[in-house]
């Protein structure tokens, strides 16, 4: 090739690089692949969504162009949700294939041993869709996280927050706390007596309740001895068929709050609907905003069902957020850079983007005039505190015939109020 | 080239620490018999009274005694080691499968306890609240991870040193001949019952103090990593790298758990995009497929047993005979 065709070459490819980025703000460059790493329980069945809905956001950035120009290959790790092989796994990830943002765990006894002997000595930016302990909040506290840590993961507080709201307007006197006798359900426990004795309410009976047993008559007939006008009901949906079966026989109450965890059409249909009457649930919502619909839309296009599972709102969210701050963080962006640029994504006062490729590549044109964004994701406005630990607000749903329907929706200034009010 | 040797010493670490609770379990069951299903009890004993001994102090459950890490660990193993002794004491009259039951009862009990005495354990959300020991010399990178490298495998020799001694000596003998047969043992004077305790203390020890070191090397614990699978995945080496052999226990640990973390890195990087979903219980199939031929082919394992014929008075020269079969 001669000079001159060179140039013209390169005018041309200059003219149909303009062209496309004015038709669809992509940039065309994808010469360059930067790894993200991704270690998710991908051997278990709720695992395996979590995970996809994670390459889901790779596939809508790498549409959108990419990071900086540079395609995004998500490498994919199974934990077996074994923290030893979660946290091979995040090693071999950080020193083998050079990632500087890690996406995981899921539980948070796989993401803390991951977070305190792999990604904070080695400064890489871990994002978890779903680690719920309360464990990090203190961790971070205690400065050991070094601000890398980031996860999106809302409902535990806010939940208990909105539950004991519930029984507030419902006007309970008295309630017993049921959860699930794991980090999640000890945390949301716990935050619900919390809240409940706040609100000046008594809190007959907090009981702890272990997976797959037979029978929860002794767990029940504790809960019932304080004679408590409600329940509050952290469960999953098995166990909590069986408590909520053995709580009616035993002539419980039939008021009952129920977190997000039994908001099923199994629980409805196994319970009976004529029982539920009085049942509220609580969820965090996403944001009655264009983007959430968006997610919800695409989401569907691509997997030809509704978002509804454990985490994949937050995974979406983990990732997309991920991946904006290593767009705004700029090339070759080590870990701390990357969670230092999380700020300049989720900025209150910046410019609303939305939860979508187009949404990525407004992104990045903003980002690259020096602005900030707001990034409206699958789970709301996503804005992390100091710690790492977001918000989100919240709605009060009830069972139908058909599925559920939504009773009230909280925004978030109201969900921050309960807070402020909580404390 | 750094990020490969950052990532052996890791991974040696690990396999190193797992190595040592292999040649614990091997003392117990490959010379003295005693089917211990509860590994993983005397593992997370050891972790979690290295913990609350060498942590600092913390609001919401038990520990903060700050002792220095020494004593911390050997606290720890001796926790380890207390629990098996009464453990021991209740359960050690049972034979084979009946002991395997009772021990992985215990090790059942132990996972809920530590999942629900918050006061103690912290609860389901895990133990936090130690410091690494030497961090402010080592830092917290590669450096570290070297150092506590070299300790692990200082240990792990010492270790192995003292088991090939223990297993040489009378002591050593008298613990095959109640494996052998516990009758035969009984007629010449010998006491099964205290011997065996003795052995399955001093495993638990063991195992414990590889239990002290894990919970070290990651700052934290919590019941998740003291589920059924590990009691698994120790026994697996052992049976892999040979039962009755040090040499075949440290190699089976090395083994194993190299395949358990590179089946899952080689997924990951040659397995096809729409595969990548699937790894996860790929993986799982490869490790099963593997153990269960290993059992097939080689059930002595690949290090077998050398059994050792010794003549009293005389400088051992040992005759290898098992090896053949």
């Amino acid at each position: 090739m001669t000079a001159l065709n060179i140039k013209r070459g390169g005018r041309i490819a200059l003219a149909v690089a303009l062209a496309t980025t004015a038709l669809t703000g992509a940039a065309a460059a994808q010469d360059c692949t930067t790894k993200i790493g991704a270690v998710l329980p991908t051997s278990v069945d709720w695992g395996k969504p979590i995970a996809e809905t994670a390459q889901f956001v790779v596939d809508q950035v790498n549409e959108a162009g990419g990071v900086q120009g540079c395609k995004i290959e998500m490498v994919l790790r199974d934990t077996q949700v074994d923290p030893k092989v979660g946290v091979d796994a995040a090693k071999a990830l950080v020193d083998l294939d050079g990632v500087q943002v890690l996406l995981g765990a899921v539980s948070s006894g796989v993401s803390m041993p991951i977070l305190t002997s792999v990604t904070v000595p080695a400064g890489v930016a871990q994002f978890s869709c779903c680690s719920s302990s309360g464990a990090f909040t203190t961790l971070a506290e205690e400065g050991k996280t070094k601000g890398l840590w980031f996860r999106t993961f809302a409902t535990s507080n806010v939940q208990a927050l909105v539950g004991a709201k519930v029984a507030k307007d419902q006007g309970y006197k008295s309630v017993a706390v049921l959860y699930k006798n794991d980090d999640w359900g000890q945390d949301i426990g716990k935050l619900v007596a919390q809240h409940l004795e706040a609100q000046g309410i008594t809190v007959t009976a907090t009981v702890a309740i272990n997976d797959a047993q037979p029978s929860y008559r002794a767990e029940v007939t504790d809960a019932i001895a304080g004679q408590p006008e409600a329940i509050y009901l952290a469960l999953y949906p098995t166990e909590g068929i069986s408590v909520v079966r053995e709580w009616l026989s035993l002539g419980g109450s039939q008021n009952m709050i129920l977190a997000n965890s039994l908001k099923s059409d199994e629980f409805r249909d196994a319970v009976g609907l004529q029982y539920l009457g009085s049942a509220h649930g609580t969820d965090t919502s996403s944001p009655r905003v264009e983007s959430a619909d968006a997610f919800v839309a695409r989401y569907k296009e691509r997997f030809g069902s509704e978002p509804n599972g454990p985490g994949l709102s937050n995974s979406y969210d983990a990732t997309m957020i991920a991946l904006l701050a290593m767009e705004a963080a700029g090339k070759d962006a080590k870990g701390s850079e990357v969670a230092a640029a999380v700020a300049r994504v989720t900025d209150p006062a910046g410019t609303p983007v939305t939860a979508d490729a187009a949404g990525f590549t407004a992104a990045r044109d903003v980002l690259a005039g020096g602005g900030t964004v707001l990034y409206q994701g699958a789970t709301g406005n996503v804005r992390f505190d100091e710690n790492g630990d977001v918000s989100a607000p919240a709605v009060i749903w009830s069972f139908t015939e058909s599925g559920t329907q939504e009773d009230s929706y909280i925004s978030l200034e109201e969900v921050d109020a309960l807070a402020g009010a909580g404390n | 080239m750094i990020g490969f040797i950052s990532y052996a010493v890791f991974f040696s670490t690990v396999a190193s620490i797992l190595a040592i609770a292999v040649l614990g379990l091997n003392l117990q069951w490959g010379f003295t018999g005693l089917f211990n299903g509860g590994v993983v009890a005397f593992f997370g004993a050891g972790a979690y009274g290295t913990l609350i001994l060498g942590g600092t102090p913390q609001a919401d459950h038990l520990g903060g005694f700050g002792l220095i890490y020494p004593l911390a660990l050997a606290g720890g193993a001796a926790v380890a080691g207390l629990l098996a002794w009464v453990v021991g004491i209740l359960t050690l009259r049972l034979r084979q499968d009946y002991l395997a039951i009772a021990t992985f009862g215990i090790a059942v009990t132990f996972e809920n306890v530590m999942r629900n005495a918050e006061a103690l354990s912290g609860g389901a959300k895990g133990f936090r609240g130690f410091e690494r020991p030497l961090r402010d010399l080592f830092g917290d990178g590669f450096g570290y991870n070297l150092a506590f490298f070299c300790f692990v495998l200082a240990l792990l020799v010492g270790v192995f040193l003292f088991l090939e001694r223990l297993v040489r000596s009378p002591f050593g003998r008298l613990l095959r001949a109640i494996r052998e047969d516990e009758d035969a043992a009984r007629s010449l004077g010998k006491s099964p019952a205290r011997v065996r305790l003795v052995s399955f203390v001093t495993g638990s020890v063991i195992i414990g103090l590889a239990g002290g070191l894990y919970a070290t090397f990651y700052a934290f614990i919590s019941p998740q990593d003291v589920l059924p699978t590990l009691t698994f995945q120790i026994w697996a080496m052992l049976i892999v790298g040979g039962a009755g052999n040090n040499r075949g226990a440290v190699f089976g640990a090395f083994l194993i758990w190299g395949g358990w973390t590179s089946s899952g890195w080689a997924l990951s990087r040659f397995a096809p995009v729409e595969a990548q979903l699937y790894t996860g219980s790929i993986q799982y199939i490869l490790i099963g497929s593997i153990i269960v031929t290993m059992l097939l082919w080689r059930p002595q394992g690949l290090l077998p047993e050398r059994l050792v014929i010794s003549q009293a008075g005389q400088p051992r020269k040992p005759r290898t005979t098992g090896s053949m079969t």
